[in-house]
């Protein structure tokens, strides 16, 4: 109380302040609490003023709080009010004291609940006000201020269950219930609102409880007061979905039911009732197509089969329900149906077919909220495939691309980006529109043009169609022979490109145009941005312009050495290592090596440069040792693969392949042999993975794509294996060769691959090339080459007539090898630089002439009869070879050097571009298909290193 | 009690509207209409019935009229009384022709009632809905330049010769009735139409006079003016309120010609019993006007016209657009496009439509009007603001819809000029005028594109165009090559039978009265209520009587103890399973203060010895039944 006094001291002023210091000193003295005099009006202000001053110091604060809730306790109750928001003001303010109000009023207000009154309801008011979270109130608190006499009360309780005041659900849901029976239409209406809330956040199990809930919003909906008939609909779409989706059996019939409920009171006088009937429509999960149909006739419908007997009672409410909703006066209410044919739509193909038909009527509301959402729904439609524009309506559709409303126009023009035009003139249309609306909305300039390059990417035979047309007119202005419209022309241009775009096959448009786009590029760029940037599409538009020049400058291909022979010597010389073979007996006793040792081995090797050479051998065996220690285990994990435990093996072949690129050497045996291990691993993982998508066939389903892409990956993964080590010994070698065959068996196995012979065939080659090996070491081949092997000899041929079924059994039979490798692997690679060059100095050239491009070239590994090639791309697109010439190398033991400039022949009409430069080996193994026709390499080529940029600026 | 409903026209039948609804001992008139087809007695209701000592005035409480007088008639009426002062040619037909509007459209619905009052003697209050009073506001400010401001509208904006040859004394009698129109809209319009029809009577058809122009005049002095949701209280018990009924025509081939802005729906009140006589009404919204609204009341009977009780209508969405289609179609490739229509309804309606569209689509074509008169129409339009549809009221403050941005007067040189242009021209069905005259002009080049919005009279070129024949023979000497396009847009404001269904459920009264509609119409629908809705119908034939029970409340007083009880909501909560509370949330029912809802749980009705109901609580029943024991 000394506070107390002591507050009021420093806003009174001269005696008044005097004498309130007085009290506050006897107060402190006396120590009695009856003496306190009610705060006057004034002393209010001025403590408002403090609370909402920033700079009032914290104690003058806390003074005040504590003067507040002092007098709260001890002033008559007119006050209290007043006091009430001045606390929450106080809190508001100052969030530290929050708690502490809270705490105060909570344990205030146990004394006054009984009876509840509107003061009760000022302390919860100020308690929700202050607390941010929702205020738990307890049962007999709610339930009391619930039935209290004041319809004041009652109605700020019902208001804010749910929301700011937290009661628990069982106890809310029959209060709510009976509270809708309420002779106020406010109570009523707040009642359903509560329940909406409360469907929104609490589930119930009992099926009853909803449905009760349900029946009374329905008896509510003929309520004669239209803010209940509006909360009534909301409780009828919420709890009737609630209903629906307790049952999955009759969830079809009480969706339709609800469905029909709700389109019952669409003809309801109250606009915002009919908003809330479409919003409610909108959320329809499931409805039966007869009755969605018939909400678009007015007329009952007449079915061709005999109607179910729920369609029967229903018909007659649903009937044109969405027609009525269209035609309606208000906008809200045509804008709320638009909204909610974008769900219904999705629910029955037939359905919006039919709604299709409406929404072009729409189109020509004159509310551009309206036609703006109908084109969204339609945009909505398009995404989900249920958009069909006939040729009749595209008609219309075209006349909302000139809407003067932006908003619709940008909306409109999100459709034409998805649709599939149906014949050559509609595109043409649409294309003559789209350019019209380039004249009369230059702002529009850059979505256009984006959607130009949509048309022309989805349209590609059409636009092949007009290709020479565009090109005449291109080149016609560009000549000056016409009027330069530069809008048009870089619109003609974007289409033109984006029709060959993505699609790698020859197309009439001509070079030239792509050439002519370049020169447009920082205004056509965004037409593509979603697909690539600035400068990739300028590599696409000169690889494209470059292919004017026929591709006669292909390099000669040298001596041209047939690549039969080569696989001969190949095949030799794999003879003469067999002969060479060391036997090495190892078994699992050798392994003595823990893991953890061989990570201390190679925690020294670390920085293997600084040692001697001398100290290799040793590390040399140590690495080894290691490697074949990973690699023995791999037979072992195998049965895991099969019982389908894949996470497990994969979560070890990761570690292992972690702690074998935890090793870098330089150029040494072991770094050959390390990196066979970890693309064997590598491999390997590959294989548990598809093995996995393989045998739960349920989820191929879903990852088809992946499994695709993995297959792929596979398969290159294996070409490296194959044709970038060698020095393998015979047992090594079989073991690849089986893990090759392993993988085509896994891409056979996939009953909807495409080119199975293809597979077959290569698959073939490999197979007899592994019998030959097997015959020569007079070996017995396993079961699963053996296997195999009476499979490709049932179907000689072509693979087509084995089922994938056979190759399943293959596959289980399968079981890798215990592999132990020596030091023999050799690691084919290369190594390419390109010195002096980066994007700030590029390398000059000029157009139409062959550039030089001076590469620094080291290849390991590689015998002079190999054939190799440098091979260059412009971005994804067009590639030349040269030939490398490995006789002209400088030989140091197995490492070749050469400085050679690269010629490259296709410089482009351009400022600047990019080459991308690698390394690649004829692949001798699977020549079954000639890669190119004309000039370049043979075979496929084994990229041998990492592409390497190289920027090229015209010389000026 | 009983609600008696005396069909005295309009039932089974389309015509003379006149029906006498006694409700809890008043007895109300709704409309007093007179049958056009026939001209004997049967014109008129057979108003004996009512009251066989012709004592109206203590038989009928008052008349209630659903029809606002149309404004619309007004202005056809010049035009063609403008007219045939100028070219003789012309004024027979359109005189007719305008007539017949008249006649049918809104006669139907008063045309008995000077008759009535006048001739039979009813004294009593006569019920309209008027313009709004802002009309009157509107002018009142120029009282005494009106004369001046309403020849501004009417002459130098009619725009062509025909004006200005007004002779001085038929000019002053032009703006003398308009003058009438804006300072009394509704005894102004009502007495000129009545007297209108007795000239006809008289002098054209040569029959004997029912009534004259005194007794017009005197008949509109007891017309009392009701505006839209107004309550009015007759008498201590008689209440009525006005409800919008959206528009409508009675005849199809009418509607392009005219519109009836603004009937009205009645709801009437005596004591307990309600009910609503809907006249007629629609409840598709238009372009330019709102569908009908009405308030959810407790209605003992609900008595509705069912002109099309069968007919179900689609969208006109459908319609519009190829409307829009082939205009825009027909501009674009550099043609021009006539729509003869007359001045107003239709036209506005299609000038929306088109504005609209030339607005979205950035269109530069002129559209052109005509006829000064639509100008004039507009500025009806906008001081009758409240009755048109959301749409006009949106855009009402910044730009008024009749505003129209892209449309311009008419000159006589946009005939020969050349390019793309819309030309609104009356009359509708190119019987003559400047239609006829565009017509000409046009009709033989390929481009032009002719829309026809609505009916044409056999007769007229408009009707003959419909077929589309290669050549019309005006008369003799003049053939034209027609080679123009036509393009026919359909049109059907009135309320169909799911625009009465759907009345019907909103309002779900307890009985329903079907009048104004052909017989076996109306007991499809009758059928089609009773099913579909469990209401009982009935649709009597002219001269019978339907009684319906009414709803009546008994008084009864209540305690002290169950009125304290009744502010309380009284549901008990137990902490139960949740079974027992659903079973609970069924049974739980609490009271209703108002006494007509007894929860038989909670309240009894105890007779006392003074022969009063008492309502009093179960708690007081013990006490009660105690009292009584100790008494036996």
């Amino acid at each position: 109380k000394g506070d107390y006094y002591q507050y009021l001291a420093k806003f009174k002023c001269g005696d008044e302040r005097k004498e309130a210091a007085d009290q506050s000193m006897k107060t402190y003295q006396n120590n009695t609490p009856e003496s306190i005099q009610p705060i006057s009006m004034q002393t209010f202000t001025s403590m408002m003023n403090e609370i909402l001053n920033p700079s009032t110091p914290k104690s003058t604060v806390s003074s005040i709080f504590k003067t507040l809730i002092h007098s709260l306790l001890h002033s008559p109750e007119s006050h209290h009010s007043q006091i009430l928001k001045l606390i929450a003001d106080l809190s508001s303010h100052h969030p530290s004291l929050a708690q502490l109000a809270l705490d105060s009023l909570q344990s205030m207000l146990p004394q006054l609940t009984d009876p509840p009154s509107q003061l009760t309801i000022e302390y919860l008011d100020a308690l929700v006000n202050i607390s941010e979270r929702p205020v738990e109130v307890d049962d007999s608190l709610f339930t009391s201020i619930c039935l209290a006499a004041s319809f004041p009360v009652r109605l700020w309780m019902v208001r804010n269950s749910g929301c700011r005041v937290m009661v628990r659900p069982e106890l809310l849901y029959p209060v709510l219930m009976g509270m809708t029976k309420e002779p106020y239409p406010c109570l009523r209406e707040e009642a359903l609102e509560a329940l909406v809330r409360l469907g929104e956040c609490a589930v119930f199990e009992e099926v009853s409880l909803v449905k009760g809930c349900y029946e009374r919003g329905v008896q509510l909906l003929s309520d004669n007061e239209d803010c209940v008939r509006i909360s009534a609909v909301r409780v009828v779409a919420l709890w009737g979905l609630m209903l629906a989706s307790f049952n999955v059996d009759t969830k079809t019939y009480w969706s339709n039911e609800v469905f029909a409920m709700l389109c019952s009171v669409v003809r309801d006088m109250n606009m915002k009732v009919r908003v809330e009937v479409f919003n409610g429509l909108g959320k329809m999960e499931i409805v039966s197509k007869e009755l969605l149909m018939q909400s678009l006739s007015k007329r009952v419908l007449v079915l061709d089969q005999s109607p179910t007997e729920q369609f029967v009672l229903l018909a007659s409410n649903v009937a044109g329900a969405l027609v009525h909703g269209v035609e309606d006066e208000f906008f809200e209410v045509r804008k709320s149906v638009c909204q909610s044919l974008r769900t219904l739509t999705v629910l029955s193909v037939e359905f919006a077919h039919a709604a299709l038909n409406l929404l072009m009527d729409v189109l020509n509301d004159y509310k551009v909220e309206v036609r703006f959402q109908a084109l969204e729904t339609m945009h909505h439609m398009a995404i989900n495939h249920c958009l069909e524009l006939q040729e009749n309506y595209m008609h219309k559709f075209l006349d909302v691309l000139e809407d003067n409303s932006s908003e619709v126009r940008f909306s409109a023009r999100k459709i034409v980006r998805l649709m599939k035009l149906r014949n050559h003139l509609l595109f043409k249309s649409t294309m003559d529109v789209l350019l019209k609306n380039l004249d009369s909305y230059p702002q529009d300039e850059a979505d256009i043009f984006s959607v130009l390059s949509h048309l022309g990417r989805n349209h590609k035979q059409f636009v092949d169609l007009i290709a020479n047309e565009i090109a005449d007119e291109v080149e016609a202005s560009f000549e000056g022979n016409r009027e330069f419209n530069s809008a048009r022309m870089a619109a003609l241009l974007v289409l033109s490109i984006s029709a060959p775009f993505l699609n790698a096959d020859v197309c009439p448009i001509p070079p030239v145009i792509f050439s002519f786009a370049a020169t447009f590029l920082s205004r056509i760029c965004c037409a593509f941005s979603d697909v690539m940037n600035r400068d990739t599409l300028l590599e696409y538009l000169i690889q494209k312009s470059s292919s004017m020049v026929q591709p006669e400058v292909n390099i000669s291909n040298g001596e041209g050495q047939n690549p039969l022979a080569k696989d001969d010597v190949q095949n030799v010389a794999g003879n003469e290592m067999i002969h060479s073979e060391i036997t090495i007996n190892n078994g699992e006793g050798q392994l003595p090596l823990s893991k953890y040792n061989v990570q201390n081995v190679a925690l020294e090797m670390k920085p293997p440069n600084d040692v001697g050479q001398h100290k290799r051998p040793v590390h040399d065996s140590v690495v080894l040792t290691y490697i074949n220690y990973i690699l023995v285990k791999l037979p072992n994990i195998w049965p895991k693969v099969q019982s389908c435990s894949a996470n497990e093996v994969l979560c070890s072949l990761r570690h292992w392949k972690e702690e074998l690129t935890s090793l870098t050497f330089d150029s040494s045996a072991p770094a050959d042999a390390s990196a066979f291990a970890l693309l064997y691993l590598k491999i390997i993982k590959l294989v548990v993975e598809v093995w996995d998508h393989l045998v739960r066939k349920t989820e191929v389903v879903s990852g088809t794509v992946e499994l695709e892409d993995k297959l792929e990956k596979l398969d290159g993964r294996a070409k490296e294996l194959m044709n970038r080590f060698i020095g393998f010994s015979a047992e090594e070698e079989i073991s690849v060769l089986e893990l090759i065959l392993l993988t085509y068996t896994l891409r056979l196995c996939r009953s909807e691959i495409c080119s199975r012979n293809f597979i077959f065939k290569r698959m073939t080659i490999i197979y007899l090339r592994t019998e030959s090996f097997l015959k020569l070491r007079s070996d017995v081949a396993s079961g699963f080459v053996a296997e195999l092997g009476s499979l490709i000899r049932e179907s000689s041929n072509g693979g087509a007539s084995c089922s994938s079924l056979a190759f399943d059994n293959c596959l289980k039979l399968f079981s890798p090898k215990r592999l132990m490798i020596r030091e023999g692997i050799r690691h084919r690679r290369a190594e390419l630089s390109i010195p002096n060059n980066c994007p700030d100095y590029p390398l000059p050239f000029a157009p139409g002439l062959t550039a030089s491009i001076p590469c620094d070239i080291t290849i390991h590994n590689i015998s002079s009869n190999c054939r190799a090639w440098v091979r260059m791309c412009i971005n994804d697109g067009f590639t030349q070879h040269v030939y490398l010439d490995l006789q002209s190398f400088e030989v140091s033991g197995e490492v070749r050097k050469i400085s050679y400039a690269v010629p490259y022949y296709r410089t482009p009409e351009l400022d600047s571009f990019n080459l991308k430069v690698c390394i690649g080996l004829e692949s001798l193994f699977e020549n079954v298909t000639p890669v190119q026709a004309h000039g370049g390499p043979k075979c496929e080529l084994v990229l041998l290193c990492e592409e390497k940029i190289v920027y090229l600026s015209r010389v000026l | 009690m009983a609600i008696e409903t005396l069909v005295l026209g309009a039932g089974q039948e389309v015509g003379k509207s006149c029906v006498v609804v006694n409700i809890n001992g008043k007895r109300i008139m709704f409309d007093c209409g007179m049958h056009m087809g026939v001209s004997d007695h049967r014109r008129y209701p057979n108003f004996s019935l009512i009251s066989p000592t012709g004592d109206f005035d203590t038989a009928l409480s008052c008349i209630i009229i659903t029809h606002l007088y149309c404004i619309n008639t007004l202005f056809l009426r010049f035009h063609y009384f403008l007219i045939i002062k100028i070219s003789h040619s012309l004024i027979l037909y359109s005189y007719i022709f305008f007539f017949g509007i008249i006649c049918d459209s809104h006669l139907d619905h008063l045309g008995a009632l000077v008759y009535f009052t006048e001739v039979c003697g009813f004294h009593g209050p006569i019920y309209m809905t008027v313009l709004i009073y802002s009309t009157v506001r509107w002018v009142e400010p120029n009282k005494h330049c009106h004369l001046n401001s309403i020849c501004t509208i009417n002459i130098p904006k009619q725009g062509n010769h025909h004006v200005h040859s007004i002779h001085s004394h038929q000019l002053s009698k032009t703006i003398r009735i308009i003058a009438c129109i804006f300072l009394y809209p509704t005894k102004a319009l009502a007495p000129l139409m009545l007297e209108d029809y007795r000239k006809v009577l008289v002098e054209r058809r040569g029959e004997e006079e029912q009534f004259n122009s005194d007794h017009i005049a005197e008949c509109m002095k007891k017309v009392i003016a009701v505006d839209l949701r107004q309550t009015i209280q007759v008498d201590k018990d008689l209440q009525i309120r006005a409800y919008y009924a959206g528009h409508f025509t009675l005849f199809e081939y009418l509607t392009l010609i005219l519109k009836v802005l603004g009937a009205a729906m009645f709801h009437a009140k005596v004591g307990d019993s309600e009910m609503v006589y809907t006249g007629d009404y629609n409840m598709t919204p238009d372009r330019h006007l709102g569908a009908a609204q009405i308030d959810r009341l407790r209605l003992d009977l609900l008595i509705t016209e069912s002109t099309y009780g069968t007919t179900i209508r689609d969208s006109k969405y459908a319609r519009e657009r190829e409307f829009l289609d082939a205009v825009h179609k027909c501009v674009s490739a550099g043609g021009k496009v006539l729509i003869p229509t007359f001045g107003l309804g239709r036209a506005q309606e299609l000038c929306i439509l088109m504005d609209d569209y030339w607005e979205r689509m950035n269109l530069k074509v002129p559209i052109y009007f005509s006829a000064g008169l639509t100008k004039q129409a507009n500025v009806y339009y906008k001081m009758l603001i409240n009755w048109t549809s959301q749409k006009i009221k949106d855009s009402y403050p910044t730009n008024n819809a009749f505003d129209f941005k892209n449309v311009c007067k008419y000159e006589r040189s946009v005939l020969d000029t050349p390019g793309p242009c819309v030309l609104f021209a009356s009359p509708g069905m190119i019987s003559g005028g400047l239609s006829l005259e565009v017509f000409k002009r046009w009709a033989p080049f390929e481009n032009t594109l002719v829309a026809l919005p609505g009916y044409c009279l056999p007769g007229t070129v408009g009707h003959v165009l419909m077929s589309k024949p290669p050549k019309i023979e005006l008369d003799p000497n003049t053939k034209i090559d027609v080679r123009c396009q036509v393009h026919q847009l359909a049109f059907s404001p009135h309320t169909d039978s799911k625009g009465i269904m759907d009345l019907i459920k909103f309002l779900s009264p307890k009985h329903v009265i079907l009048v104004h509609g052909e017989k076996p119409k109306m007991v499809s629908l009758k059928e089609k209520i009773h099913s579909e809705m469990g209401i009982p119908c009935y649709h009597p034939a002219n001269n019978e009587t339907v009684s319906v029970p009414s709803t009546v409340y008994v008084k009864a007083q209540a305690s002290d103890a169950f009125m304290e009880r009744c502010l309380k909501p009284n549901f008990k909560l137990h902490k139960c399973s949740s079974q027992e509370l659903s079973i609970k949330t069924l049974t739980d029912k609490n009271i209703v203060p108002e006494l007509q809802v007894i929860n038989e749980k909670a309240v009894f009705i105890v007779e006392d010895k003074s022969k009063k109901l008492k309502v009093v609580h179960n708690d007081e029943v013990l006490v009660m039944l105690g009292e009584k024991k100790t008494e036996d």
